[in-house]
């Protein structure tokens, strides 16, 4: 792609799709956090 | 002299300090909480921002574009490490870390590792380790931003210097850590706008990102590899794994980094600003280094790599335009400049001046302290940056190399391992420091194919669960500390 070799197109784009799937997954597991937070300090 | 950059250059200094005269109207400096951590009420956005453009310093529009420029696409491992470093910062150790940092009343990254492994040799050491690493950093800042200011304006190095260190210093004064968080936001995007410009520019110029390939293949095609210029790097994964390891998890033994997380508005916060921290590396980290690479094809010439961007700019962008990028390059200097020197003065007036040295003091008279240790270590770094300016990036990759080895086990563990007990976290600080220092002095590096950060961080690990293991009878973790781990660890 780009007229990279493969293990490279890999490096340059294969490292942000690890970490966007990173990311949504840290957003998935930690979806309850903002509702522990409110039950404790009570702002909205 | 480029008249428009100086113009813009103008009106973006104007602004920064506007933020700082801002941050004082709104009582950031009224106690020592608003001074150090802008009463703990910074966004999600400003969060992210702040963390970012703190960690990302003016390393990214000189030292990746000249890494770019001599190894190709081999830098991009640098960038591949870098691009998680936020989300995994605030999600590994963001909530838990500003929910128990509330729970020890700390107002410091340093004094939070005293009250989590307690001890006054663990404050005495981590303060006195902090204040010499950060003050070698700002002074690689400050060079950096003499240097970026001289070369927009032409005048001369030392006025130059005086200008930024200046105006850097002014509005760390007045606003404390909301003024450094809040203009670091404005610079974050400043520098977004200036890096997309030029790759812009440059892919124009080139006809595309295949074709500069192509053109950097008839050059030399060892350089699209993911080894380096003449496969230098060839098998060498102890450094591969250095370099995605310096700008991931790196950050996570950075007290100037971290102290963000004690400053966010709730613990929650840390969820969305892991997903803005994303979003904002998507766009920024690759692209200094892909610019060093297209400088290649544009600039076979280049004598001096550091300059391959700024060079860039200057020979396919507008004056006008240019005055954008200068100033996005100059943000990127300051939004590190600032957070480094407010660090390095809160730490050496809280957690050495207060702690071991006056400890009456009340908050007002810290705050003063703290401002006046600020302005003693800019005063110093200028006339040190004048007078004997060493070479910038090696500072810099000394200075981060030895941080993160010698914190990261410490500040993780803090958090997530119930057992890391006071010798263990001491232990983990003196091996992890040594052996970053000494890994290049000792060419360790050739003889190992070891990055130091990776053999730093490493031993810095190691040391804290041998030693917390075998310690634990001896020195057990305080049962108050304990509950207050559960706590900082509980989603209701």
């Amino acid at each position: 792609m780009f007229g990279l070799p493969l293990s490279t197109t890999l490096l340059v784009f294969g490292f942000p799709v690890i970490w966007i799937v990173y990311t949504i997954g840290f957003l998935y597991v930690s979806r309850d956090w903002v509702d522990s937070d409110d039950s404790q300090d009570g702002s909205a | 002299m480029n008249t428009t950059a100086v113009l813009f250059l103008g009106i973006y200094f104007s602004i920064v300090l506007g933020i700082g005269i801002w941050s004082m109207r709104i009582g950031a400096g009224k106690d020592l909480e608003g001074y150090l951590l802008g009463g703990r009420r910074v966004g999600p956005l400003v969060t992210a921002l702040t963390l970012q453009s703190t960690s990302m310093s003016g390393y990214m529009f000189l030292g990746a574009g000249a890494l770019g420029f001599a190894e190709g696409y081999w830098a991009l491992w640098y960038a591949a490490g870098d691009i998680g470093g936020g989300v995994l910062n605030l999600s590994v150790i963001g909530r838990r870390m500003r929910k128990f940092s509330q729970l020890l009343t700390s107002l410091t990254s340093i004094e939070y590792l005293e009250k989590r492994y307690p001890s006054a040799a663990v404050r005495a050491i981590a303060g006195t380790l902090t204040v010499f690493l950060l003050g070698c950093y700002v002074l690689a800042q400050f060079i950096a931003g003499g240097k970026g200011l001289e070369l927009v304006t032409g005048v001369p190095y030392w006025l130059a210097l005086l200008i930024a260190v200046s105006i850097i210093l002014l509005y760390t004064l007045l606003g404390g850590y909301l003024a450094v968080a809040y203009t670091d936001a404005l610079q974050s995007v400043v520098m977004l706008i200036g890096i997309g410009w030029i790759l812009i520019a440059a892919l124009i110029e080139l006809g595309g990102l295949t074709a500069a390939n192509e053109s950097i293949r008839s050059i030399d095609s060892t350089l699209l590899s993911v080894w380096g210029r003449g496969l230098g790097y060839e098998g060498e994964w102890g450094i591969v794994l250095g370099a995605v390891l310096i700008f991931s998890v790196g950050y996570m033994g950075w007290p100037h980094v971290v102290t963000r997380h004690l400053a966010m508005r709730r613990p929650a916060t840390a969820r969305q600003a892991g997903a803005y921290a994303t979003g904002w590396n998507l766009l920024f980290v690759s692209t200094p280094y892909i610019l060093g690479i297209l400088a290649i094809v544009i600039l076979p010439d280049l004598d001096d790599p550091e300059l391959a961007i700024m060079r860039l700019a200057e020979n396919l962008l507008p004056a006008a335009v240019t005055g954008v990028v200068m100033a996005a390059i100059m943000a990127a200097i300051m939004s590190t400049a600032d957070s480094l020197l407010l660090q390095t003065g809160t730490v050496a007036s809280r957690d050495l001046y207060q702690r071991f040295l006056n400890p009456g003091a009340t908050e007002r008279q810290m705050v003063r302290v703290s401002r006046i240790l600020v302005l003693a270590i800019g005063v110093i770094g200028y006339y040190i940056a004048l007078s004997e300016p060493p070479t910038v990036f090696s500072i810099v990759v000394f200075a981060t190399s030895v941080l993160g080895s010698a914190f990261l086990p410490a500040y993780v563990c803090a958090v997530w391992w119930r057992k890391a007990n006071t010798p263990g976290a001491l232990g983990s600080m003196i091996a992890g420091a040594s052996i970053a220092f000494a890994w290049e002095p000792l060419a360790l590096v050739e003889s190992t194919g070891w990055h130091p950060m990776l053999a730093g961080v490493f031993g810095s690990t190691i040391v804290m669960i041998v030693v917390s293991l075998a310690t634990q009878e001896r020195s057990p973790v305080p049962a108050e500390i304990l509950a207050a781990m559960d706590e900082a660890a509980r989603v209701r």
